[in-house]
């Protein structure tokens, strides 16, 4: 038998193999791989890092660092806030909040808490620093300029203003 | 004088006894009771009947594969029903976890989208670029909806494509086999002659989308052109842009996965528009199985390019005795071939050198991993289909 046909046949034997060690040790070390790759789900979704967190009472509120589109992503740039504990917030939620620490508070957002968590909820921003875009009864068109409810937290999204 | 020359028509050479078939099939036994025998995985007692009845399902399959020497039409029943029974187990799924089959925003920054395989060639340049993958899912293993993150999905897919390269196509795409079935369902095509350059669509298509993911940080295939959305899940119609995609996806399945495959007896979806599928084209050139013509027993009769459900075969092709990049593995064209003159082949080796050798090692191969990745989904299908009646 020729070299080549060797090779094939002890290539063919591994792929062979590949197969069988697939599901106990091939998967899992390509998966493991994949994550030590050290990338991170695109932050329009995720919302960015957490800044800093305030406590108001006994819920706080969550400051996720500012996001930006790349290129050609349809979206503004925005900031990310959660309300936490849901089960903690008052009915009507009316907080000023300062995202960048300054001391001085950079938008009112407003919006109630129904005690129905499938409910729709609706938001209300007004910006007390002309960095941010006012909001008026959001729900969650864009990813950039919203409200929802996600699992034990309220996030709403304000969007920055354009330079 | 010439046919003189070419060698005399043979029997089909792999219609064993059936103790041999067995023996060939025992592998595959263990190797489902491997996959569906440990009691830890199935919880109740509708997943347990329903893993059984797909061991049994894929044993008997590859034992017919064994017994008759044929391939694709055993194949075809598997890859058919892990078609159909997909989206039963999904829809049932995503249903009673979140109640309704479009993606909810709120699921999205979860990052509880499940990932499937086809935005891969999608996130390759904006991870390579930014570090980031544009696709609201879970990164980790465990992660996403139902424990299967972007992590998972890629390392089976990886693991999938170097055993078997594009017959990852054929042996576990789990979209492919709808129009597999609909194109089974006529017995002759209204539509036969197809021009060829149709075939470079989906390299078209997939640079198209991988261009427009990187430009639009979004997987744009997904999110505008997959005909499967229709039968999974959807980008919850929130605004008039929302109903314009689900549209399009209603659409394209009801033209690429129905009407076509109906007219032309072909997978017209992975023939001529899907990207992955031509992504996935590439990684037939790193793999070792293959299918090749032995020129010395092809009288061109068109047969095998007539049999290819996506016209993988070409005049050129077949004078040049291999297929095209884009073969998927089916096996049909080497069934169809009355002389044996269209065969496997391992990679280095003689192309009339024991053809049933590179076949059954393929086919090990091959179907351990439909065992293995499409058994499960056939047997959470089945498992729904349990739940209902029970």
């Amino acid at each position: 038998m020729r070299l080549r046909a060797k090779l094939g046949y002890t290539a063919a034997g591994l792929t062979v193999l590949a197969a069988l060690l697939t599901p106990f040790l091939l998967y899992g070390l390509i998966a493991k791989g994949f994550v030590g790759l050290g990338l991170h789900v695109d932050e329009m979704y995720s919302g960015g890092p957490k800044l800093r967190s305030v406590q108001k009472g006994d819920y706080s509120i969550t400051i996720h660092r500012a996001v930006y589109p790349h290129l050609l992503q349809s979206e503004n740039s925005f900031v990310q806030l959660d309300w936490s504990p849901v089960s903690a917030l008052p009915a009507h939620v009316s907080d000023a909040v300062d995202i960048d620490g300054d001391g001085q508070p950079d938008v009112r957002v407003s919006f109630d808490v129904p005690s129905d968590p499938k409910a729709q909820l609706r938001v209300n921003v007004e910006p007390l620093n002309p960095r941010y875009q006012a909001m008026r009864d959001v729900e969650k068109g864009r990813f950039s300029r919203l409200i929802v409810r996600v699992d034990n937290a309220i996030l709403v999204r304000v969007p920055l203003a354009k330079p | 004088m010439a046919t003189d020359t070419q060698p005399p028509r043979l029997a089909r050479p792999a219609t064993r006894t059936m103790g041999r078939s067995v023996l060939l099939t025992l592998p595959i036994v263990l190797w489902s009771f491997l996959m569906f025998g440990n009691p830890s995985v199935h919880q109740d007692l509708q997943a347990h009947i329903a893993g059984a009845m797909t061991a049994v399902f894929m044993i008997v399959l590859f034992f017919m594969m064994m017994k008759t020497g044929t391939t694709y039409r055993w194949r075809r029943w598997f890859f058919v029903s892990l078609g159909l029974l997909f989206p039963i187990g999904f829809i049932h799924n995503v249903i009673a976890m979140r109640g309704t089959m479009g993606i909810p925003v709120e699921e999205m920054i979860a990052g509880r989208t499940p990932f499937c395989f086809m935005p891969i060639p999608l996130l390759i340049l904006p991870a390579a670029f930014t570090r980031t993958l544009v696709f609201p899912g879970s990164i980790l293993p465990n992660g996403g909806m139902s424990g299967s993150g972007i992590a998972a999905m890629v390392g089976l897919w990886l693991a999938i494509t170097l055993v078997i390269g594009k017959g990852w196509c054929s042996y576990a795409c789990f979209f492919g086999g709808i129009e597999e079935g609909i194109a089974a369902v006529p017995k002759r095509a209204k539509i036969r002659k197809i021009d060829p350059r149709w075939r470079y669509l989906p390299w078209a298509v997939l640079l198209a989308m991988v261009l427009l993911s990187l430009a639009l940080f979004e997987p744009a295939y997904c999110m505008w052109l997959c005909p499967f959305k229709a039968v999974s899940e959807y980008v919850a119609a929130r605004n008039t842009v929302g109903l314009i995609q689900n549209g399009i996806f209603v659409l394209l399945f009801a033209g690429l996965v129905i009407a076509l495959p109906l007219l032309t007896k072909k997978r017209t979806q992975c023939s001529f528009f899907c990207p992955f599928g031509a992504f996935q084209s590439i990684f037939n050139k790193t793999s070792i199985f293959e299918v090749k013509i032995d020129q010395s027993r092809c009288k061109p009769c068109v047969l095998c390019q007539n049999a290819c459900p996506n016209m993988s075969l070409s005049k050129e092709s077949v004078a040049r005795g291999e297929a095209l990049m884009s073969c998927m593995k089916c096996g049909a064209c080497v069934d169809a071939c009355p002389r044996q003159a269209v065969v496997w082949h391992i990679k280095g080796t003689d192309v009339a050198w024991k053809p049933e050798r590179a076949r059954l090692m393929f086919l090990y191969a091959a179907w351990a991993m439909a065992v293995m990745f499409g058994g499960s989904i056939i047997a959470q299908g089945i498992a729904t289909i349990l739940h209902f009646l029970a």
